[in-house]
């Protein structure tokens, strides 16, 4: 293979677009909500494909990776926050927890699920996810079904003033950093050894196999590396923002879902599709909960459908045609 | 002549179903061994066992006199094994170049690149006419020999064709068959055909082994075979 430059040009419309939506949220008074819960569903659409966009496999148990995250940050918070020394560093040490949770239940997944193919590997995930949930619950390990509360506990360790900073500006943040890490990893790697690998079992896993690609080994890459980011979003945007968890409430498929939907609606496997997705997702479910409370799905699914029968590549599928042979085309992945 | 790979009563199957009956064979450096038989007897099991892709249960596999029975896929394709699939698997969204490309994704296969691909052009040269023509839109006869030309990119030593006649036109038949000779007498490669065009085969081949049940049923020279009626009329039907 000859080497070629990398070209990270396709990066700059997706680092532009939350770089704005950062600066709307920071300086225009009311807007950090609603541009926080914008960015969360950027970066979970944003995770998430980087192992749909680059394998082709459906992963519908991915909110696992964020429910995880999210209890390696309680965990962390709450078995920490009595030794003050410690000080900032308990969010140090539950965010190492979520990662050593995530990385733990991606390899057994990758052991156990990515073995199978097409929807066998969907409902096997689906079936961990589950699995995971009632564990917790039945077997009564991390506060069980009544879960944990450490949101006092994180303001006796911190005090209310820094505990207030982080819930409210650093945590979505750090979403907004999650977010962006995930578009140059998905870049990176699209662009290295492992896309070209990828790209092929995504075509035909079989005849991949057969070029001497070490299958397995790249899916579980691609696999781990987005399951990391999903708990890093479920760490930060659950964990330390809401100071609580609950199986029943972090476990749920929904999630995993709405990624699905952002990701289509912007566009499978390209760069900027979980974007475009994240804020027409994120922002049509606003809007429509004001203007219309309790209504929005009923609204919302239609509209996906059409979208999805209209625009079958996503927003960003259909630019990407329209700007072809353009010179507008090589920033758009 | 050494032997080139060498297989010694291997078994494998699907699930509960054994399909290999503990056949054996060899395949000399530098000749055209055939493996032929009827559809659903095994032989591509028999070749996808070699490669790994399913797990051999019993038995043994050599490449150049190495033990390689439990190898994963990828490391046996690292010593210079290539399969050419049965059934055409193409990269049907890359084009004929890309497809060719990825053909040499092994370490060892890169830094051979482009003389394998002037290689891979001068023995297909319709491939280099059509290198950016989308894999899926070429015609049955040329989706074979991209599936061939990429097979070669990796550099190979041992090359196993999983019947690359099937679906073809009589005359490019002849033609693949033809590709195949040229492959051993000038390119130097070591082949085992997997067949069930006997008449082919048996003009190609030096050696031909007969597969039925999972079993090897008969074998021996391509002569010894053509010239035993037995033979022919209880496996072959030619």
């Amino acid at each position: 293979m000859k080497k070629t430059l990398p070209k990270y040009y396709p990066l700059i419309p997706v680092f532009a677009a939350y770089l704005i939506m950062f600066l709307i949220g920071f300086f225009v008074p009311g807007m950090w909500q609603m541009v926080a819960l914008l960015a969360f569903y950027c970066a979970l659409g944003q995770s998430w494909n980087i192992f749909m966009g680059m394998t082709g496999y459906v992963d519908f148990g991915y909110v696992t990776f964020i429910a995880l995250g999210t209890y390696g940050m309680s965990l962390g918070i709450t078995y920490c926050s009595q030794y003050e020394w410690l000080g900032i560093g308990i969010i140090v040490i539950g965010f190492i927890l979520a990662m050593f949770l995530a990385s733990l239940s991606a390899l057994l997944e990758a052991f156990i699920a990515l073995r199978l193919r097409g929807a066998y590997f969907a409902i096997a995930c689906i079936g961990i996810n589950e699995g995971l949930r009632y564990f917790i619950e039945g077997a009564k390990i991390w506060g069980g079904s009544e879960g944990l509360i450490y949101f006092g506990a994180l303001v006796q360790a911190l005090g209310r003033d820094t505990v207030n900073q982080l819930t409210s500006f650093w945590a979505d943040f750090s979403v907004f950093i999650i977010a962006a890490l995930a578009a140059f990893l998905n870049m990176h790697y699209m662009r290295s050894k492992i896309g070209y690998a990828l790209t092929a079992v995504r075509e035909d896993e079989d005849a991949a196999k057969v070029m001497g690609i070490n299958a397995n080994k790249y899916k579980t890459i691609a696999f781990l590396t987005s399951g990391w980011l999903g708990a890093g979003v479920g760490a930060m945007a659950w964990g330390l923002k809401l100071g609580y968890v609950y199986p029943g409430d972090v476990f749920v498929i929904h999630y995993t879902v709405e990624c699905i939907v952002v990701v289509l609606l912007g566009g499978a496997g390209t760069l900027l599709g979980p974007v475009v997705g994240g804020l027409i997702y994120g922002l049509s479910k606003y809007w429509l909960a004001v203007i219309m409370p309790g209504f929005q799905l009923l609204i919302f699914a239609p509209i996906i459908i059409i979208i999805i029968v209209a625009a079958p590549e996503g927003v960003v599928g259909l630019l990407k045609r329209r700007l072809k042979g353009t010179r507008l085309e090589m920033f758009i992945e | 002549m050494s032997s080139m790979l060498k297989v010694e009563n291997l078994e494998s199957g699907y699930g509960a179903m054994q399909v290999l009956w503990k056949p054996s064979l060899e395949v000399k450096k530098g000749s055209i061994t055939s493996l032929l038989g009827p559809n659903g007897v095994g032989k591509s099991t028999f070749l996808l066992t070699v490669l790994g892709s399913v797990e051999p249960w019993a038995g043994k596999i050599f490449y150049e006199d190495k033990e390689i029975t439990n190898l994963p896929t990828h490391k046996k394709v690292d010593l210079g094994i290539a399969l050419v699939p049965e059934g055409k698997h193409l990269f049907d969204g890359m084009n004929v170049h890309e497809n060719l490309i990825m053909g040499a994704y092994r370490k060892e296969a890169i830094k051979y690149i482009d003389d394998s691909l002037e290689l891979v052009y001068s023995l297909f040269p319709i491939l280099k006419e059509r290198d950016r023509q989308g894999a899926g839109t070429l015609s049955g006869g040329q989706q074979q020999m991209l599936t061939i030309a990429r097979a070669l990119m990796t550099k190979p030593n041992l090359i196993m064709l999983d019947e690359p006649s099937q679906g073809l036109a009589p005359i490019l038949v002849g033609e693949v068959f033809e590709t195949i000779q040229k492959l051993q007498a000038e390119v130097g490669l070591t082949i085992l055909l997997v067949e069930q065009n006997a008449e082919a085969s048996l003009n190609a081949a030096s050696y031909v082994y007969i597969m039925h049940e999972g079993q090897i049923k008969a074998e021996g020279t391509a002569d010894k075979i053509r010239g035993s009626s037995d033979i022919r009329e209880a496996y072959l039907g030619i």
